[in-house]
């Protein structure tokens, strides 16, 4: 036969592959890998880039993702203790089976955290910062400011720094020894603290002024809120608040044997499991029923366990008295009725419904207010609090403020959201004030959803983890693909102790092992990003989807645009688009 | 060594000695004998092929063009209906240039059943693409069994070798039969051109459009066209080493000859015994053997029966409607011939479905050849009385 | 395992190039690379005419990096009789022989050939990627159609009037060492199954449903869903047989889903009553007996034979290693 060199062989033998006929030609939609945010990133009020670390942990990259979450949260061996976890609420496994238990994790990634301590780099930015307060808020602006390149000097009114971490919360949740860590750990990245410096006392506020640059006010709200019932000065009644700061410096205040506390968050639960180990029988007071009690749910499961007493439906009407000393508390009990602004059903007196309930003491758990007497006048504040933007700045340039002192959700990871965000509004400040070009990206463009907190690492632009064509949308339950998914549960924390009366103060909840870490990380969906699975890979008939080091590239010029990939990517990280003609 | 074997065992012989890798057959009547002797072979280690017993002919032609793509020698043999159902490999094996050798019997086709000799079976098949070579002894068919091999290697084409049904297959014939060195000699083990081979993958036979699908017929055109060339050079070198040779047309005392027979097949012998008889009587009669059909071997027999003034076709095979298929070929071929004294073609159709052809039919054919004055317009069928 | 992902899973190589001619959304192209995965390069592939014969791409390309041997629509299983033949007298029996056909050329022309192999056990791979029905040439039924499909020759106001043939029930028949079915919804069940058939020798057939997004009237990107679907509400049960007689069940969707959104989901059932799909139900629930009984039957006689857990199916199917 001739030899092959003829344009057209004997036989019909292949010389070359199909290669050289592009079919990405035949198609009119294509994909595109594109990272969308995980829900509980958004719900996450300190803008934390959870998906990314549990991702990390996936690939058993520890190191790695204490670092990405370290680059958010400065404290995540505290909010890994005692944060309330929206991500949890928010999460899409919640859906399906149960919601990751990010807490856990981050608390165990927390706790790795702080077995190093950090070397203080020299400021490396003009300006030198103030920061009044040393709680979340605070010792947040503080850290962010300090890792952006600032100069930053806390001042603390308390002998010892943590604000409301040291005063407010039992140590059985958080132990002083964890939290002395974390704090070092914070400062050791060169942030200045004076202790025993009240600001507008020891320290008037025109000096702030001229001393700084720009100041954070991270003032808190200390002050506990009355019951707003006749007997409230009697002996036997305290604020919780006042009653927790004093068993959490060290005293051990007598009570009596039975302890009622008021209310139905966090505080109350903090109150009801103090006294509990004070040697009290203690009953919770709360006016609507268990499930609209605004405290952590695991918090209320503790204190069932050890043999709290609940009474819902029920608010205090008048404290009962005896040589001065509170013996009862007069109750109303109450039905639910229509919703109320916060979205729950407002409790309803039931007309001639009361009932006295015996009382050695009573601990109002009600809320707390902020303390804003001292502030200079031209900061403007509402009865909630101080006014602060998007970026945490007031009423008054250079000045920011964040946390409780402000209006916002108070809990630990809205206070460490908060100093971020005016961290991030500090830097944006004394750059502009510096002449660089005010042109800064948006605050929508910085945080991790719509409606999610801003983002240091967006702020830098300095992300670790590639991504593709990124656009700030939530991954709804819907856009996921479950067949990739197997039905598992969350792994549960080891928790101390299984029967009623605690005495001590010792951690209850011992949090996972490193094993059971990782592998409840693996239980994270990776929802809108790609975790480099493989799926869109290995289904794709017309084999466009090439491996690149970081994850994949398309190759357009065979994709045929049959949308199988953006249709089984298991985590919606792939969308498909009209083909531009 | 000497035997005395019937065809079919020529058959197998051949194969063996052609060290045939891979067989696959289904068995027909009159074929069986060609199977159960390589059967036995094959069971014995006589012969160290792989014989696949298939489901149908059809699976046994496209195990053959399997086994030949995947590079090794193949063989099958059948007849008629099992030929038939061959059909669509054979193009298969021809277009994808296949050197796969046949040995077909030449039976007719049902119904009613017949399992006597006809080459309609084999004719039918003209346009597959296969050479075809037709046997008149088994000595014949020993030795066009191993050339047939030697042909189709060197041509990357299927060849079929044919031969009567029951006048060769089944009738004992002394048989020489070749030293195996020799036959090893004249026919090394094959070197496929282009085969199935996982080093360097290609894809056969995939879909060819209309740009380049007649260049590929082309090619095989050219290659069957060069067949008769390339037939003579196997057969001169087979004559070496076994002093026997054929010709693609082998003229029998044609000088001189007004009526010259042309035959194929076992009616050869037939005609060489009456030509003989009536050269005796001083009667100018010669035969003509067509061995090869295809590629039809035009220029020789312009050649041969130059000169010749009448030529008698002896068609044991039907082409309905039209009449016998080598006294139309040949037809063809002569007309073709530019300034050629063209002999006249009288065709006669004889011994369908295994009647037999004596010497008296062909005396009787050679003197009504004489006796017409011009062909008729239609064959003449010899011998039918509905 | 609480998800699945195939990263590390699959061999890495694919002998399948891009720019074939399958349609968009086809899932031969993809049965093939996942088949061809388990396979590796030292594989000969026998082709039968099929959707794939265009698809293998036009001379003088290949869409395969292995050796393709285009044949006659019923000649695969002999095509490859042949092959193997003379791989084994060149003492390759490494190299597999494998015919790639359509349900047209194994459930109806190329069964004879088939059943001649099977019963010879042949040393060969049959995989029959099953679109149910002759898809090239324009969607004409064929013995693989399903009861009540539309087809271009089983119009609608005439669908399809016979059961699907049960082609895994016949090759069991044949009492080949292993057979088995498999989907490219659940493509490590498929590979792994290909590497269990590639490690016997003797006549193996894999029967892959492979939707159709023309045929089957569907979105292009539905075929992966659709694959699961059909396992998922049993009309495609996943099993594996070895000689006939050993029948196990890779995955048991219990409880299953309905067969409704599965032919809801296709054009080519859209003209069906409720009546009719509580018909199919009823016929797909008794060959699920029929299947589950042939697997109570063997469970004592399959001794240490493990299936091929349907590694790779998701959404907590009971039973499933997790």
């Amino acid at each position: 036969m001739p030899e092959s060199s003829s344009r057209v062989s004997p036989v019909a033998v292949s010389r070359t592959s199909t290669l050289v006929t592009h079919t990405g030609t035949w198609k009119y939609i294509r994909p595109v890998y594109r990272d969308l945010v995980a829900p509980c990133m958004e719900a996450c009020p300190v803008g934390i880039d959870i998906e990314g670390y549990l991702n990390l942990l996936r690939e058993g990259r520890l190191e790695d993702a204490c670092d990405l979450l370290a680059r958010e949260n400065p404290m995540p061996a505290v909010t890994g203790r005692v944060c309330h976890h929206p991500c949890e609420v928010a999460c899409n496994r919640r859906a399906y089976d149960e919601a990751v238990a990010v807490h856990a994790i981050e608390r165990h990634l927390g706790d790795a955290l702080l077995e190093q301590m950090p070397v203080a780099g020299a400021p490396r930015r003009p300006g030198s910062v103030a920061v009044v307060g040393s709680g979340p808020a605070g010792l947040a602006c503080a850290y962010h400011l300090v890792r952006l390149g600032y100069s930053v000097t806390v001042f603390e009114a308390a002998a010892e720094p943590g604000g409301m971490l040291r005063l407010g919360i039992p140590a059985y949740r958080l132990p002083r020894s964890v939290l002395d860590r974390q704090i070092r750990w914070i400062l050791g990245h060169g942030v200045a603290l004076e202790c025993g410096v009240r600001v507008g006392t020891d320290l008037p506020w025109p000096a702030l002024w001229d001393r700084f640059d720009a100041v954070f006010l991270g003032l808190g709200a200390q002050k506990g809120r009355d019951l707003g019932v006749p007997g409230e000065s009697l002996e036997g009644v305290w604020r919780g608040l006042d009653f927790l700061r004093s068993v959490n410096s060290g005293k051990r205040p007598e009570l009596g044997r039975r302890v009622v506390v008021v209310g139905g968050g966090n505080t109350a639960m903090d109150c009801a499991r103090t006294a509990l180990r004070l040697g009290a029988e203690v009953t919770v007071l709360y006016r609507r029923t268990r499930a609209e009690m605004p405290a952590i749910e695991d918090e209320v499961q503790d204190a069932e366990r050890e043999g709290v007493q609940f009474l819902f439906l029920a608010a205090p009407l008048r404290l009962v008295s005896e040589d001065g000393r509170v013996r009862a508390i007069e109750c109303q009990r109450m039905r639910l009725g229509d919703a109320d602004s916060s979205g729950r059903r407002a409790p309803v007196p039931i007309e001639g419904d009361r009932f006295t309930l015996d009382a050695d003491a009573v601990l109002s758990a009600v809320g707390e207010l902020a303390d804003l007497e001292a502030l200079p006048d031209d900061i403007a504040r509402l009865p909630a609090g101080i006014v602060a933007g998007a970026f945490g700045e007031t009423s008054r340039a250079a000045i920011f403020a964040g946390g409780d002192a402000t209006r916002q959700p108070r809990t630990v990871a809205d206070a460490l959201g908060a100093g971020k965000r005016a961290a991030i509004g500090i830097d944006r400040y004394l750059r502009m004030v510096h002449g660089e070009p005010d042109r800064f990206p948006a605050a929508e463009s910085l945080r991790y959803g719509p409606g999610g907190n801003l983002s240091a690492t967006r702020w830098r632009g300095d992300d670790p983890i590639p991504r593709t064509a990124p656009a700030n949308q939530v991954v709804r339950y819907q856009d996921l693909d479950l067949s990739y998914f197997v039905r598992q549960p969350r792994r549960a924390e080891a928790r101390r102790g299984g029967g009623e009366g605690l005495r001590d103060f010792a951690e209850v909840n011992l949090g996972f092992d490193r094993e059971t870490m990782f592998e409840e990380a693996r239980r994270c969906f990776n929802c809108g990003v790609c975790n480099r699975c493989d799926v869109c890979l290995v289904l794709c008939p017309d084999l466009a989807i090439a491996r690149t080091y970081s994850g994949y590239r398309l190759l357009l010029e065979y994709c045929k645009g049959c949308g199988i990939c953006a249709a089984e990517c298991p985590r919606g990280a792939i969308t498909m688009i009209r083909e531009e003609l | 060594m000497k035997k005395v074997m019937v065809g079919n065992h020529a058959v197998s012989w051949g194969a063996r000695l052609a060290r045939v890798e891979v067989i696959s057959a289904y068995p027909i009547t009159p074929q069986t004998q060609v199977v159960e002797a390589l059967s036995e072979m094959c069971a014995d280690g006589r012969l160290a092929a792989r014989f696949i017993k298939v489901e149908s002919e059809h699976s046994a032609m496209a195990a053959c063009i399997g086994a030949s793509a995947a590079g090794a020698r193949a063989f099958t043999a059948t007849s008629s209906q099992g030929l038939a159902l061959m059909h669509e490999m054979l193009h298969w094996a021809a277009n994808g240039r296949h050197p796969v050798v046949l040995a077909n019997i030449n039976r007719s086709l049902a119904p009613g059943w017949n399992i006597w000799t006809d080459q309609s079976d084999s004719l039918a098949q003209r346009d597959t693409g296969w050479i075809q070579l037709y046997c008149e002894t088994n000595q014949e068919v020993l030795d066009t069994t191993i050339m047939a091999f030697k042909l189709a290697e060197r041509l990357d084409l299927p060849v079929m070798l044919v031969l009567d049904a029951f006048y060769l297959s089944h009738t004992a014939e002394p048989v020489e039969i070749p030293d195996q060195d020799a036959v090893d000699a004249f026919l090394p083990p094959r070197q496929a051109r282009y085969r199935l081979d996982v080093g360097d993958p290609r894809a056969f036979g995939g879909l060819v459009r209309p740009d380049a699908y007649m260049e590929m017929r082309w090619y095989l055109n050219e290659a069957l066209r060069q067949a008769e060339v390339v037939y003579e050079e196997v057969e001169a070198e087979w004559a070496r080493a076994s002093g026997r040779r054929y010709g693609a047309v082998e003229a029998y005392r044609t000088d001189g000859a007004e009526v010259v027979l042309v035959t194929s097949g076992t009616m050869t012998s037939t005609a060489r015994f009456v030509v003989d008889r009536l050269r005796e009587r001083g009667e100018p009669v010669g035969v003509v053997k067509v061995k090869m059909f295809r590629p039809f071997p035009s220029e020789t027999l312009r050649r041969v029966l130059h000169g010749v003034d009448r030529v008698a076709v002896l068609d044991r095979n039907l082409s309905p409607g039209r009449g016998g298929i080598f006294a139309e070929e040949l037809r063809a071929a002569l007309y073709a011939g530019d300034g050629f004294l063209r002999p006249a073609v009288f065709g006669y159709i004889v011994g369908l479905g295994g009647r037999d052809v004596t010497p008296r039919v062909l005396e009787e054919i050679v003197a009504r050849t004489m006796r017409e004055e011009t062909p008729r317009r239609e064959d003449l069928w010899v011998g039918v009385s509905p | 395992m609480t998800q699945i992902r195939f990263a590390g899973r699959l061999p890495e190589e694919d002998l399948v190039t891009s720019g074939h001619l399958a349609c968009p959304g086809c899932a031969a192209p993809l049965a093939m690379r996942l088949v061809l995965k388990a396979l590796g390069p030292k594989t000969i592939v026998v082709m039968p005419a099929s959707c794939w014969s265009i698809i293998a791409g036009p001379w003088p390309q290949s869409s395969l990096r292995v050796p393709l041997y285009h044949t006659a629509f019923e000649a695969g299983a002999a095509t490859a009789s042949g092959i193997r033949a003379a791989l084994d007298q060149r003492g390759d029996t490494e190299t597999t022989v494998m015919v790639w056909a359509g349900d047209g050329g194994t459930f109806d022309i190329g069964l004879q050939a088939l059943s001649g192999a099977a019963e010879r056990n042949e040393n060969i791979l049959y995989v029959c990627y099953d679109n149910e029905a002759y898809m090239n040439t324009g969607i004409q039924r064929s013995s693989a159609t399903p009861w009540g499909a539309w087809t271009t020759t089983t119009p609608e106001r005439h669908p399809e009037a016979s059961p699907k043939k049960d082609i895994l029930a016949i090759m069991a028949a044949h009492r080949i060492p292993y057979a088995a079915t498999a989907t490219v919804g659940y493509p490590l069940d498929l590979v792994e199954k290909v590497r269990r058939a590639r490690a016997v020798r003797g006549t193996r057939f894999l029967h892959i449903l492979s939707p159709c997004p023309p045929g089957w009237k569907y979105p292009d990107e539905a075929t992966i869903e659709l694959s699961r679907m059909a396992v998922r509400c049993r009309i495609f049960p996943l099993v594996e047989v070895e000689y006939g007689q050993r029948w196990r069940l890779s995955f048991d969707p219990a409880p299953p889903e309905p067969v409704g959104p599965y032919l809801r989901k296709q054009g080519r059932f859209r003209h069906l009553a409720e009546p009719d799909v509580a018909y199919i139900q009823r016929e797909v629930d008794a060959r699920w007996d029929m299947v589950v009984r042939r697997v109570r039957e063997s469970n004592g006689a399959s001794g240490d034979w493990e299936p091929a857990t349907a590694i790779g199916v998701g959404g907590e199917p009971p039973g499933m290693p997790t």
